[in-house]
């Protein structure tokens, strides 16, 4: 994305500002205002992205800083009424005064006691008066609901973007060669495309991860290896049909071997496509990853992201704690909104038959 | 307005928005009548408006990007066209004026049989019951010479022929007996010899049915034979409006008298064909001398194909192959610095035998002996080192150039891959001199293929060809898609490059006169075969195949005092 | 057209081998030992070997393979390690289920979004475009999740305008009562992305040339599209919908789970959270069967509506 910014700099000073299909794409996107708005939208989630992978941002999610279910700062008044009777916290105890009054001597685990008081100092943020309300609430554990949601967001748009791009990656490396050679290779890689998609891709999806089991990573290469057919078949009918255009054969005829025909006159030339597939595989890769989550076969149980909070939400809305749920639609829709709006804007953008 | 004129066109003024906002002119107020019964061309090469034009008249610019001049005027018998809406537009379209496109494939509805896609027409217009409509529709296809109108009426478009498509627009154009056709580009897409079925058709049935006839087109030469008048644009403006008789035999617009003159004759070589330029610039067009061509006996033959042959399997029942015959036994030999053409309609396999010469079909008999080594029998590795010395130039401009490398890039790869120029550096000196040569400016380097015209890119395209000093260039189909101007400038250009490298040329074309214009000796394909084979002044002056009569005598001749 | 069917009929074959490879790569390969937690937790060295040799899961791999292909051709897989009831039984009782939500789901699905996406075709670049391409913009980019958990919530637990969730006995009580939540859910879900689909399929034919020749005979504009674009539109509407047929079969498997819909979504999440491997195999296998048979069909319902689909 630099790169083209600093393209397209010097192009809108000239005199003549045509120039390189993605400055020109870059042009028309500026001129999109709403896609404009989404891109940089986006931009900011993803920055919030790396600042979530980076533990700079969304890092204390794990503080139990509040009651449980405290209730966002701006209901505090009216909900806290309505609080069910505050459940016992672990450790919760330290800071409540003694109601029995024994001499340490008597007390059986009164050294026990005394070193811990010692060493409250210590946990001393742990152990703080429990916050009765939080800006947006917080979770049964009494987490900064914010927290994890940035957290959450974070983790989820990590899953989606390198899912996204390892299944980009599988999808044109396999559909590059399947339709650039065909023969006897796309037959092979054809069957294995069919075996893909003769499974519904919901149910291959919980298959694979059923067996691979918890975790951000085996997430991430479960999605890549249930998802790369879509791009498969886009890739593989581009290069089938770029192979017999007239500069391919053109290349051919100068002399171009096999791979320079593939990735320098092919490939540049269905970037386009592979950029509006990968923003689209991000998107439902996040939506994937949230109802995988939600269903048990998703991120680790220590870990979280928007699908983790999300099963948590029946759970919560029976008992009326809606602000959960509501922080990670927020979260969520705002960017899926935006991702897909800055997809419509690109497609138009990079389309090379609009100009 | 006068009682003869039908349709008055009044300081017509279109423009369109670009996606900035900017607007484009395309139609700068142009004036124009037709009269009844009568057929006027509108004669222009691409960007002129000669389209726009029709489209305007009818009405069917995209409302979204179009703006029309509010002082402009259509008048058809009294009416303003252009303040025309709703259900009194709809009447106007189809009844009183119809059109024909260029493309019958694609404009006619893939899933309605053409019976009833006419038949739609007169259930509109005529008030005609479906039955009766049906009906009328066979019998209009039997008036536009379709052969067997009971059972094609019951045809989809794509189970007819591209010329028989064409019939049947026409058959639906006039329907409803219009008073105006218009007709756009109609024998475009169509073969030399279909185009002649389809001229003479229009022209037999404007005189039957008395209507009058809008006929768009990109080449004069054709309007000679069966246009009343004559209207040429350029550029969105009027150069030049006349009876065919003076726009022909007294042209009195530059512009005119270069068109008239950049298309080759069959009847005449110049050393120099004729570009627009030569009209601009006063003191006019000389006429330069003949050339003469012809293979002689001292010419040495460094490309000698022997009975080449190309079969395309396809597939047929539930494992069976069929062996489809693209070419069939062709032999011919080329020597340098001459030309041989190869010509053709579409199906001939013309442009398969150029491909399998350079490899990019694999041929399936035969030899090509290029300095006596078979091209077709070398191993791909041995075959690299020829690439260089056979090259090819494609037909379209717009796809044989990657839209994603500049045009330096384009340029320097062939030599970076054959290891011509040590550095960068030489080899974009290199291609700067190339440049220059084939008539473009240097600072060409930076830019990318979609900011060149329709002849610049094919500049280009002989430029990448010329980076790598091969002997063999064979052109595709390479001045077929340009227009009649850039056309001859380009042909200069290959002579010129002949003349000067000693090139040999395989001139593959579906276009009688250009390659007449510059071939030597001259192949005539039909179906996958060879169907003569001679110098081609011989050919011409007297052609020995039935086939290759048929050929040159669809080929229009231009006006004629006789046939006026 | 015999010849046609009788070749794709046989390209089935390496496909669904491909298939069954698939499943046995993941499920007995990759799959871990089920007999671990099939034997439970306090399990004996002689327990366990015993479970693994019940389950055949002693023999080479190649024999566990040849068996699983005979269990297929046999439709016999033996019984459900969760419920120990034969799996032939439990699929055939969770098929009725998900057809009936499925099938209701996608005839208003389909009612609501073709019509839809034909106006707003009609319409395109005006403001009721822009207003629906943006609703459907907004509805896509809520989860699927938060319309199933917030919809149950507001819509059955407290307003009470449907049951929370649950099946009954008797096509007509389930369709009429335990379906239209769920259902409606998964209209919110499906939609937004449905119309602008099928809007892609309108607006790419408005742009042809025949279009233009209608125009030009002087048809009006509703005729055009409802006549001559809706025609050739709704060639790839009923091809994509054929496809998606069998995925019917799953169901929707995150509704039948939520609602709890004894349907087949349901028992592939219920066998997946408890290792269930035999039924998760049958399902899978005979998804895929029934998809590659209907992605036939659906060629063949192509060849009749397109009449330039030669099929070779």
């Amino acid at each position: 994305m630099t790169t083209m910014i600093n393209q397209a700099a010097p192009a809108a000073t000239e005199t003549r500002p045509q120039r390189g299909l993605w400055a020109m794409g870059w042009r028309r996107l500026k001129r999109n205002k709403v896609a404009f708005c989404s891109f940089w939208v986006v931009m900011a989630y993803m920055l919030l992205a790396v600042a979530g992978w980076l533990n700079i941002l969304g890092d204390g999610w794990r503080a139990q800083i509040a009651v449980p279910y405290a209730p966002p700062s701006f209901l505090a008044k009216t909900v806290a009424d309505t609080l069910p009777p505050e459940a016992p916290v672990a450790g919760g105890t330290a800071s409540a005064p003694a109601l029995i009054m024994v001499t340490p001597e008597e007390d059986p685990i009164g050294k026990e006691m005394e070193i811990a008081r010692q060493n409250m100092g210590k946990y001393a943020t742990a152990n703080d008066a429990k916050l009765e309300s939080l800006p947006f609430g917080a979770d049964l554990r009494g987490r900064d609901v914010i927290h994890k949601t940035l957290k959450g967001a974070s983790t989820s748009i990590f899953v989606g973007l390198l899912g996204a791009l390892l299944s980009i990656v599988i999808g044109t490396s396999l559909g590059s060669v399947a339709g650039y050679f065909g023969g006897k290779v796309d037959d092979f890689l054809n069957w294995f495309y069919s075996v893909f998609t003769s499974v519904p891709d919901m149910l291959l999806l919980l298959s694979f991860a059923a067996v691979a089991g918890r975790g951000i990573k085996t997430i991430i290469i479960v999605m890549a290896l249930t998802s790369w057919t879509g791009t498969f078949r886009l890739v593989r009918a581009e290069y089938l049909k770029l192979r017999s255009r007239e500069y391919v054969q053109a290349a051919s005829a100068i002399g171009a071997s096999d791979a320079r025909r593939m990735f320098v006159h092919i490939l540049p030339n269905i970037s386009h496509l592979l950029l509006v597939q990968f923003s689209l595989l991000t998107v439902a890769l996040i939506k994937y990853e949230a109802i995988l989550s939600f269903l048990g076969f998703g991120v680790g149980v220590t870990q979280v992201s928007l699908g983790s909070m999300l099963a948590e939400a029946p759970a919560e809305l029976v008992q009326g704690f809606w602000w959960q749920m509501v922080a990670v639609t927020i979260a969520m829709s705002l960017l899926v909104t935006t991702f897909s709006l800055l997809i419509d804007g690109l497609r138009d953008a990079l389309d090379p038959k609009a100009r | 307005m006068n009682q003869d004129t039908l349709l008055q066109v009044r300081n017509l003024k279109v423009s369109f928005r670009g996606e900035e906002g900017e607007l484009t002119e395309a139609l700068k107020g142009i004036n124009f009548d037709i009269p009844r019964n009568r057929t006027v061309a509108l004669v222009g090469e691409s960007g002129s408006g000669k389209s726009v034009t029709s489209m305007a008249i009818m009405q069917l610019l995209p409302a979204r990007n179009t703006v029309i001049d509010p002082a402009s005027q259509v008048t058809f018998e009294g009416r303003d066209l252009l303040a025309l809406e709703g259900a009194e537009l709809r009447k106007m379209r189809g009844k009183d004026i119809a059109m024909i496109f260029q493309e019958p494939m694609s404009s006619l509805n893939p899933v309605f049989t053409v019976g009833d896609q006419i038949a739609e027409t007169l259930m509109l217009h005529a008030g005609l019951g479906r039955r009766d409509a049906f009906k009328r529709a066979v019998a209009l296809l039997t008036e536009v010479g379709l052969p067997d109108p009971e059972k094609r009426a019951k045809a989809y478009p794509h189970e007819l022929s591209g010329g028989q498509q064409q019939r049947v627009m026409i058959a639906m154009a006039i329907a409803c007996e219009p008073k105006l056709l218009i007709a756009d580009e109609p024998t475009t897409a169509l073969d030399v010899t279909i185009q002649k079925q389809i001229l003479q058709l229009l022209a037999d049935l404007q005189k039957k049915h008395g209507m009058s006839v809008l006929f768009i087109t990109h080449d004069l030469g054709l309007v000679g034979e069966f246009a009343d008048d004559v209207v040429v644009m350029r550029h969105g403006e009027i150069r030049e409006a006349g009876s065919v008789e003076q726009i022909f035999n007294a042209p009195a617009n530059p512009y005119t008298k270069a068109l008239l003159n950049c298309r080759p004759h069959l009847d005449s070589r110049p050393l120099r064909l004729a570009v627009i330029d030569d009209f601009m610039q006063p003191g006019g067009y000389v006429k330069p001398g003949e050339r003469v061509r012809g293979y002689e006996a001292s010419d040495e033959i460094i490309l000698d194909v022997q009975h080449l042959a190309k079969s395309f399997d396809i597939r047929q029942g539930l494992f069976g192959k069929r062996q489809f015959h693209a070419v069939k036994d062709v032999s011919f030999q080329l020597p340098r610095g001459k030309t041989l053409g190869i010509v053709g309609e579409s199906g001939s396999g013309k442009t398969t035998v150029g491909l399998t010469l350079v490899r990019l079909h694999q041929a399936t008999g035969g030899k090509a002996l290029f300095h006596g080594k078979d091209l077709l029998a070398m191993s791909a590795r041995e075959f690299h080192e020829y690439k260089r010395r056979i090259q090819i130039i494609f037909q379209n401009p717009y796809a044989s150039l990657n839209p994603r490398f500049t045009v330096e890039q384009i340029l320097t790869e062939p030599m970076m891959l054959h290891g011509i120029g040590r550095v960068q550096m030489e080899r974009v000196k290199m291609a700067q001199a190339l440049l220059d040569r084939v008539g473009l400016p240097a600072r060409s380097l930076s830019r990318y293929p979609h900011e060149f015209s329709g002849g610049q890119r094919q500049r280009i395209a002989i430029a990448r060809c010329l980076t790598l000093k091969p002997e063999v260039l064979i052109c595709d189909e390479s001045v077929s898609a340009l227009d009649v101007s850039v056309q001859a400038q380009v042909l200069n250009l290959l002579q010129e490059l002949q003349d000067e490298y000693k090139l040999s040329y395989l001139f593959i074309s579906h276009d009688l006169a250009v390659v007449k214009h510059i071939s030597d000796q001259v192949l005539v394909m039909n179906k996958g075969e060879v169907v003569e084979q001679g110098d081609s002044d011989a050919i011409y002056r007297a052609p020995a195949a039935a086939y290759t009569r048929k050929l040159l005598d669809s080929i229009p001749t231009g006006w004629q005092p006789q046939a006026a | 057209m015999l010849s046609y069917i009788i070749r794709r009929v046989l390209q089935m074959i390496p496909t669904l081998f491909g298939v069954m490879l698939l499943v046995f790569c993941l499920f007995s390969v990759f799959g871990g030992d089920p007999s671990l937690v099939l034997a439970g937790k306090h399990m004996t060295p002689a327990t366990l070997a015993n479970v693994r040799a019940q389950l055949g899961l002693d023999q080479p791999l190649t024999t566990q393979f040849m068996i699983f292909v005979k269990q297929v051709f046999t439709l016999d897989f033996g019984t459900s390690w969760g419920s120990q009831q034969p799996v032939r039984d439990v699929l055939a009782s969770r098929v009725g289920p998900s057809l009936t939500l499925s099938g209701a789901l996608l005839v208003v699905d389909l009612l609501l979004a073709v019509p839809l996406a034909a106006l707003v075709a009609y319409f395109r670049g005006g403001l009721t475009d822009r207003i629906v391409t943006i609703c459907c913009t907004l509805a896509m980019s809520i989860s699927a999740l938060v319309y199933i958990v917030a919809g149950q919530y507001l819509l059955a637990y407290k307003w009470g305008l449907f049951p929370v969730g649950g099946w009954g006995h008797g096509f007509w009580t389930n369709l009429l009562i335990y379906v239209p939540l769920p259902m409606l859910m998964g209209l919110m879900v499906s939609l937004g992305p449905d119309i602008r689909f099928y809007r892609s399929f309108f607006v790419e034919e408005m742009n042809h040339d025949y279009v233009r020749t209608a125009r030009a005979k002087g048809l009006s504009e509703q005729k055009v599209m409802l006549k001559h674009v809706l025609r050739n539109a709704l060639i790839p509407v009923v091809t994509t919908v054929m496809m998606s047929l069998p995925y019917l079969l799953i169901g929707a498997l995150v509704l039948e789970s939520f609602f709890q819909i004894p349907g087949m979504g349901n028992e592939v999440v219920r066998a997946m959270n408890n290792s269930d491997f035999p039924i998760i195999k049958a399902i899978t296998v005979y998804v895929a069967l029934a998809t590659m048979v209907f992605n036939l069909l659906a060629d063949l319902i192509y060849k009749l509506i397109d009449p330039r689909v030669q099929l070779k």
